[in-house]
């Protein structure tokens, strides 16, 4: 018997429901996003994403219906990011997800975030399974997380001030490039010299697999206005480049550290930022050379998206999990 | 033939059922601003206690608002989940309007004031004409200051004895301001009370009444025709208009 999922992601700015048939294999995955929406602010208003959630949750729920051919009464689990991320957001996934569930007495079952982004990766390749190294890299987390079974996790590394994507955005925004961060100095990277200028790669202490970003990205703009004062022009691919290689050279060298540690010959990226041209080629090659297997999304599963929320449903259901109706946001909710 | 009509836009949440009959029963919490761990947890006793199962539900009411963002959004949400979920009807409710049913055979001018900040309020002014939708409005829903209220409301009164109460939480706010201005439009007739802290504030048995006058007069309609009235723009997208931010390029 086929096991129908039904998943609403809404914790930032994508409001996307998906249905998914036996836990990895994807009917529907629609996303709304409201990138163009906060762009003229510089990056995601939670007063506006939430009410543009609102507007459209009911819209793509109907649409993921209808592409994967199925009515709610077909559905075996109602699954749900119950954080974290943005309350005012993740309560329009939740009230749509609990009225759902009331309304047909289906089963519900909450998903915290970043397990959604992991769980990406059981739907990219069928054959994966725990245990495994997991590197989350996205706009609100970078984290190093060893992922013993489906519903198992131990947070091995997590970054001390900002998130690798929140330090691109602050970085494309003093260079001027535009808002959303990662994609853009990403592109106008490709066209820059990475060894141009030497950021400092904040380790932290040895052996320990935390990170700190606010010292590169505050060097990057002490960088700028040393210019700027010495009347030099900037060349914005080669800081782009040079910043991107020293954020990304911490990480992946974390990442492989921390699989060799804990004896895990897989890594699994995931997030939004695991999208980045980059990041995927120099984690490649540190794999490669370790012997260590890499996982990684296509990237429309990197960005959010309730298909990995169906996917990580799909397996806590499986393990007992299960919620009621007094489910609710947690806009910090801990992984482990 | 049942209306489950949901109220989520003030401190307390309530979900009531009506028949036409216009009998209700009715669910509270007292538990303040927890709306979306209470309000399908409410449903459910509600409708438990009334022997009935959500299949039941011929039609969903919801306060459309104004009030507290979060709380319409709850409300609007899952009200909008439910219908498209059952396949049923919805009928949005003018939350300021609703308290003429907070209050029965009320002869004088009803008038709610929800603290909006900003040094404003979310009110308006409505004269129970017959039991029915044929509320008069006297202020047009919106954002005021206070003393735009007071404005509007000596206006729509000139020459008239008459009496006016004050519902909502507005009045923890503006107290002091509106017993100054009562002693001072005393003299030409107008008496000023606050309505008992029983009905002071959004109900969803209220909800329920206008929602089934609504009914009868043919205004349930599709989820996808129910918009949340927020009365408010974004702060952000405010600042954008007016030109105190900037567009990020
Ligand atoms: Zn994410």
């Amino acid at each position: 018997m086929d096991h129908l999922t039904m998943a609403i992601e809404s914790s930032c700015d994508e409001t996307s429901v998906a249905i998914v048939r036996n836990g990895r294999e994807i009917l529907s995955n629609i996303i709304s996003s409201q990138i163009e929406v906060h762009k003229v602010f510089g990056g995601v208003v939670p007063e506006i994403a939430s009410r543009h959630h609102l507007k459209n949750i009911n819209g793509v729920a109907d649409e993921a219906l209808k592409v994967a051919g199925v009515t709610l009464d077909d559905i075996d689990l109602i699954g749900v990011t119950q954080g974290p991320g943005l309350v005012g957001a993740l309560l329009i996934g939740l009230a749509t997800a609990k009225a759902f569930a009331f309304a047909k007495n289906k089963p519900l079952v909450g998903v915290h975030h970043i397990q959604g982004h992991i769980s990406a990766n059981y739907i990219e390749h069928k054959e994966l399974e725990p245990p495994f190294m997991a590197l989350v890299v996205s706009g609100g987390h970078t984290s190093i997380i060893e992922v013993l079974g489906y519903n198992e996790f131990k947070v091995i590394g997590r970054t001390r001030d900002d998130a690798a994507g929140e330090a691109f955005d602050k970085v494309a925004r003093v260079l001027g490039l535009g808002y959303p961060g990662g994609p853009l100095i990403d592109e106008i990277a490709k066209k820059g010299n990475k060894e141009a200028i030497h950021f400092k790669r904040v380790y932290l202490e040895k052996d320990g697999f935390d990170f700190s970003f606010s010292g590169t990205k505050t060097g990057v703009i002490n960088y700028l206005n040393t210019e700027k004062q010495a009347g030099r022009e900037i060349n914005i691919p080669d800081v782009a480049a040079s910043f991107q290689q020293a954020v990304m050279e911490v990480i992946v060298r974390k990442a492989v550290d921390a699989a060799e540690k804990l004896g895990q010959d897989k890594i699994v990226l995931a997030g939004g930022v695991a999208a980045n041209s980059s990041l995927r080629t120099m984690l490649e090659n540190a794999c490669r050379h370790k012997g260590i297997m890499l996982f990684c999304p296509s990237t429309i599963l990197c960005t959010d998206n309730a298909a990995m929320i169906a996917c990580a449903a799909y397996y806590k259901y499986k393990e007992g999990y299960l919620d009621d109706m007094s489910l609710d946001a947690f806009p910090n909710l801990p992984l482990e | 033939m049942y209306i489950l009509a949901i109220e989520t836009t003030g401190a307390a949440a309530s979900v009531a059922l009506i028949n036409e009959e216009g009998l209700i029963s009715s669910e509270a919490t007292g538990e303040r601003l927890n709306h979306l761990q209470n309000l399908m947890l409410m449903t459910e006793k509600l409708l438990d206690d009334s022997k009935l199962s959500i299949g039941d539900v011929s039609c969903i009411g919801v306060s459309e608002g104004p009030g507290s963002f979060t709380g319409i959004r709850i409300g609007v949400s899952t009200a909008r989940a439910l219908s498209q979920a059952l396949n049923i009807p919805i009928i949005s409710v003018p939350t300021l309007k609703t308290f003429v049913y907070n209050i029965d055979h009320y002869k004088g001018i009803i008038c709610p004031i929800f603290d909006a900040r900003r040094n404003q309020v979310y009110s308006g002014a409505y004269v129970w004409d017959r039991q029915g939708i044929n509320i008069t409005e006297k202020i047009k829903g919106d954002a005021y200051s206070i003393l735009e209220i007071f404005e509007e409301l000596e206006k729509s009164t000139t020459g008239q004895d008459t009496e006016i109460m004050f519902f909502g939480d507005g009045i923890t706010v503006y107290e002091e301001q509106i017993l100054n201005w009562a002693e001072k439009v005393s003299a030409s007739g107008l008496k000023v009370t606050f309505a008992p802290e029983n009905i002071r504030y959004q109900k969803a048995s209220s909800t329920a009444c206008m929602a089934l006058e609504l009914f009868k007069h043919d205004r349930a309609t599709s989820y996808e025709n129910i918009k949340p009235v927020y009365m408010r723009q974004a702060e952000a997208q405010r600042k954008l208009d007016e030109g105190i931010l900037t567009a990020y390029k």
